[in-house]
């Protein structure tokens, strides 16, 4: 009927008040969790963290300090909320809820689980499944940026404005190739719904993860997604909007209260729905191995274990970003440009292209063995013209009037 | 729906151009001492290069059509295209000290030059809306950049940012006016633009067309869209300058005639009396301004608004089927034979700054002692423009009162009064220059530069005198070439 | 379909508002924003002609790049940052507000005589053809001349762009 909402079998026989019931609970859920989950993960950070640099981290709030950060954002939400003199207040209100909305909404395109039935009607454990799913990724990381841009702005005071400055420079530079890494997992999808995406990559035994999952079929992709995602979070190594021994604090640094805990909730929420992404994009999402001793139909291997299989993968990767975050030292910022835009936009290019060839290749029937030493001794040609291009160190600068 | 149907040899100069500019790039890049020289060689050749697909196009004759008639090569493209590229040859041989002798970026200045050509190759090709308004924006946007090449001299800034807003604010009215025919017609492809022709809404589509010609209006500097030009033709650097009076101008009156030619014909009501005020006005407000200037480069602008108007006469009154095809035909002659004789012009005028440091009309005193061969050709070129015979200007003149006679309607004659009697005033101004060259002392400008003329613009001149001389004496050659390039339509 | 209708009219008065507050607003980024607000309700009115592909490529190019890289030069320039009354401001508004009026007037006469009393209406083949697939088989197959040209002209622009803007 309105065939633009997405191929979730919901829609299919019309919008009547359970339709509509069952979008608005899920969306509850989606941002209850979202939210519980970030409490988690700080938590789940700073303990791990601990761990690695031989401390105990929070221990007092709840067992094991779980509720530390609910402690931490009970009193953030009394404290008082000051603005600078110079700001510009519909601005510097805005900004925060800019930054935390459109996280929220990037996660609505992920695919938690499969098929499940309620109240009668199927739907997918998926908020939503437009059409043009993952540019619906890239939008909600480009809205992103204004709460960044516009909080430094409004500040009026030049370290939030310095460090907004650099956050839009980072931002901008890494989503080119967090876009164009994208495109090398799209190459072999052929549609951009990440349902669809999700679907290709379904589990036929343990061969699968090698032979469904996109990871290795788009190897250079995923490494190349990998990094520009951290980036793309500020999230360390690359986190210099928030250096705090240039910056202060970054883009927030005049702001106080609940409205720097929404800046802080939207920067770790970030985190995790990029992750999610990765896990949709390149690990299957949630597929994995179903319970034999089931039956196929059976509610646990229906609601439960794909649900279970995502958030495996998806802590296994919330784990490795702390673990990065705790052993890598943060770059220098010309080092960061550089890294953008000298190496990933370039490979991520050459990678989309090499794709490109193979996965014609295939469909056309062309020798495999020629059409991928072509593509990649192509690749290695337009690298080499780059490389050459590149200025020499200690090459004097050519002065020109 | 398989792969879409690609006649590479019609497509070649396109793409030999595009693999030249990148070659010249990435040599620029690459190869750090002898790129400086290299590159311009390369952009040169290139030009030249993608000259062999268009005469063996040419020689085939066969017409081709590609992408359901987007794209066309036939004599008319060929001419055009053939045209751009010496002209694109031309001002890299303008360019090739200027440019050496500035300091200024090399490499860079032959990449834009070079896509700029790109734009009107394929320009002369197209035949939708889209390809027309993408050509067209590849042939401005590098300009935009090659007039404020100075970056130090704030003159140069000007013409820059001037050119820059003009040019984006002609594209954006042309572009709403493009959307609403397409919104009218339903279809990008003039051909079918042209056979529904409004239908059932004449005056939203006489507004369309209205708007889109604006917006050419704009790129062909005619009165009253014309403001920017003298600013910008006087600040940019002066190879730039010659190429935008000619090439970009050029390129502005091949799309105009493109989709009047082949889109808006069945209506002329609509786009006639446009054309008709764009022509009038351009000629009296060029040739009178043209008569107040000091300087040599804005007396070149305001003549060149002029020339446009003149250029723009024959399609003014190209509006019913029997004088269409003289007209189409006389814009096609006028716009090749206006080339040479600009381009030469200019041509002498960068010579004469090199020499002078100057583009003051006073600064051209006593050339005729000093240097009597490039005055001589100066005059030429400017007895030329002014169609004194037996220099091509005449012949372009003629065609364009033969247009007017073939229509012979009342504003057709109008118009005709009108550019003869001007054409009379532009005696004038050209004059002045040549009485200053052999009837003035030489004024002391100070500060002189080299007196020697280098072997680049000496070829240049030789080449544009070659063709303004034998066009004058043996016009036969370019009305067979307007003879070929109407056949097809 | 008279849902379809109301929100065109809703989208659009807001888009007109808002592109007021662009030429109205004091203040570059807060020009900027209403920008903003002028882009989404162009993509949301492609929505409302089932043109998704075309409507969040709006949103991602127009807001997630375009203003985005408007509000860096802002930033990165001496451009006021601050609110300073009048210096937006030209003394050629009252004649630039003449000629827009009579453009608006002319534009309207004739776009209500030509399509007045069009509606929009959902049909099963605008999903089709507002897809992402039918976007690019459209642009690979019929416009793909305009489409390498557009590339060589944005190579122009980046080539012209570092000429210019590199400190020498």
């Amino acid at each position: 009927m309105i065939p633009i909402l997405g191929a979730d079998p919901l829609f299919r026989d019309g919008i009547d008040g359970t339709v509509v019931l069952i979008v608005i609970v899920k969306t509850i859920i989606v941002f209850t969790v979202l939210l519980v989950a970030v409490m988690f993960y700080v938590w789940f950070m700073r303990k791990v963290i601990a761990d690695m640099q031989n401390r105990i981290g929070p221990q007092r709030a709840g067992p094991f300090g779980v509720l530390q950060t609910l402690a931490d954002g009970i009193k953030l939400f009394f404290k008082e909320q000051s603005s600078p003199e110079c700001a510009d207040p519909p601005v510097f209100r805005l900004a925060p809820y800019l930054a935390i909305i459109p996280a929220f909404m990037a996660f609505a395109i992920v695919p938690i689980g499969g098929l499940v039935p309620v109240a009668g009607r199927q739907t997918y454990l998926q908020l939503a499944d437009p059409g043009v799913g993952v540019l619906w990724l890239l939008m909600m990381s480009g809205i992103g940026l204004y709460g960044v841009m516009l909080a430094g702005w409004a500040s009026g005071s030049k370290y939030p404005l310095l460090g907004s400055v650099r956050a839009s420079a980072q931002l901008l530079s890494y989503e080119a190739a967090l876009g164009l890494a994208v495109v090398g997992v799209l190459v072999h999808s052929g549609s951009l719904s990440t349902r669809t995406i999700v679907d290709q990559q379904a589990w036929t035994g343990i061969g699968s993860i090698v032979s469904q999952w996109y990871w290795l079929p788009a190897i250079g992709a995923f490494v190349i997604f990998c990094i520009s995602a951290i980036a793309e979070t500020n999230h360390p190594p690359f986190d210099l909007v928030e250096a705090e021994q240039e910056l202060v604090g970054g883009f927030h640094t005049e702001y106080t209260g609940i409205r720097f805990a929404i800046f802080f909730l939207a920067e770790f929420m970030n985190v995790i729905t990029m992750s999610a992404i990765a896990v949709t994009l390149f690990l299957g999402g949630p597929a994995g191995p179903a319970l034999g001793f089931l039956a196929a139909d059976s509610w646990v291997n229906v609601w439960v274990m794909p649900v279970f299989w995502f958030t495996v993968k998806l802590l296994v990767l919330l784990y490795a970003t702390v673990w990065i975050r705790a052993t890598l030292p943060r770059l220098r910022y010309d080092q960061l440009m550089a890294l953008g835009w000298k190496y990933l936009i370039e490979l991520a290019f050459l990678w989309a292209m090499i794709s490109g060839v193979v996965v014609v290749g295939a469909r056309e029937g062309w020798n495999r063995w020629v059409t991928v030493p072509a593509a990649v001794a192509g690749a290695g040609i337009v690298l080499a013209v780059l490389w050459a291009c590149l200025p020499r160190r200690g090459e004097p600068v050519e002065e020109i009037r | 729906m398989g792969t879409p149907y690609f006649d590479y040899h019609a497509l070649a100069p396109v793409i030999v151009l595009a693999a030249v500019a990148l070659l010249a790039l990435v040599v620029d890049f690459v190869w750090k001492d002898g790129g400086r020289r290299a590159v311009p060689q390369i952009a040169g050749i290139g030009m030249l290069l993608a000259l062999i697909p268009v005469f063996t196009l040419a020689a085939d004759g066969e017409t081709r059509v590609m992408f359901g008639g987007a794209f066309v090569v036939d004599n008319y493209a060929l001419a055009f295209a053939g045209f751009f590229l010496i002209v694109g040859y031309v001002a890299v041989l303008l360019s090739y000290d200027y440019i050496d002798e500035g300091d200024y970026y090399r490499g860079e200045y032959y990449v834009l030059l070079l896509t700029s050509v790109l734009g009107m190759v394929v320009l002369a090709s197209a035949r939708d809306l889209i390809t027309i308004f993408v050509a067209i924006e590849t042939v401005t946007l590098p300009t935009f950049v090659l007039a404020g090449w100075r970056k130090h001299d704030i003159r140069s800034n000007e013409a820059a940012i001037k050119y820059f807003i003009i040019g984006v604010l002609s594209s954006a009215v042309m572009l709403y006016g493009m959307s609403l025919i397409f919104g009218l017609s339903n279809s990008t492809l003039l051909s079918e633009i042209g056979s529904v022709a409004g239908g059932d809404n004449p005056a939203l589509f006489a507004v369309a067309i209205f708007l889109t010609l604006a917006g050419f209006a704009f790129k062909v500097s005619a009165v009253p869209f014309h403001f920017w030009a003298p600013d910008t033709y006087q600040g940019a650097p002066l190879p730039v300058t010659a190429f935008l009076s000619v090439a970009s101008k050029a390129a502005g009156f091949v799309a105009m005639l493109s989709v009047v030619a082949l889109g808006f014909f069945a209506s002329p009501n609509s786009w006639q009396p446009v054309i008709w005020v764009l022509a009038a006005a351009s000629i009296v407000v060029g040739n009178l301004a043209a008569l107040r200037q000091t300087d040599v480069v804005r007396m070149l602008a305001y003549s060149s608004v002029a020339q446009g108007g003149f250029i723009l006469v024959p399609l003014a009154v190209s509006g019913d089927n029997d004088a269409a095809r003289a007209g189409f035909q006389g814009v096609l002659v006028y716009i090749l034979i206006y080339a040479a004789m600009n381009m030469g012009a200019f041509a002498c005028v960068i010579a004469n700054a090199r020499r002078t440091r100057s583009t003051e009309i006073q600064s051209f005193s006593g050339l005729g002692r000093s240097n009597p061969a490039m005055a001589v050709v100066f005059t030429v070129f400017l007895f030329s423009l002014a169609g004194i015979p037996p220099f091509a200007g005449w012949f372009a003149k003629f065609v364009m009162f033969r247009a007017v006679l073939d229509a012979g309607t009342t504003a057709a004659v109008v118009l005709g009064v009108l550019a003869a009697v001007f054409s009379v005033v532009a005696f004038f101004y050209y004059g002045t220059v040549i009485r200053r060259m052999w009837f003035h002392a030489a004024v002391d400008l100070g500060d002189t530069g080299s007196p020697r003329v280098p072997g680049a613009l000496v070829a240049a001149m030789a080449i544009t005198t070659t063709v303004v001389v034998v066009i004058g004496v043996y016009p036969q050659l370019f009305a067979k070439i307007g003879d070929l390039a109407f056949r097809a339509t | 379909m008279w849902e379809q209708q109301v929100a065109f009219w809703v989208i659009a008065v807001a888009m007109a508002g808002a592109a007021i507050g662009v030429v109205r607003a004091n203040n570059v980024v807060h020009a900027a924003l209403f920008l903003i607000v002028v882009f989404a309700g162009s993509a949301a009115q492609y929505i409302l002609l089932l043109a998704e592909f075309v409507a969040w490529v709006q949103v991602l190019i127009y807001i997630g790049a375009i203003i985005v890289l408007f509000l860096f030069g802002v930033m990165l320039t001496r451009a006021p940052m601050r609110e300073e009354r009048g210096k937006l401001d030209n003394s050629q508004r009252l004649a630039s507000a003449v000629v827009a009026l009579f453009l608006f007037g002319v534009l309207a006469v004739f776009l209500i005589d030509a399509f007045g009393g069009t509606e929009l209406r959902f049909r099963d083949s605008m999903v089709e053809v507002g897809s992402a697939a039918s976007v690019g088989d459209s642009i690979f197959r019929q416009f793909v001349i305009p489409f390498e040209v557009v590339s060589m002209l944005l190579l122009a622009a980046l080539v012209g762009a570092v000429a210019l803007a590199r400190r020498d």
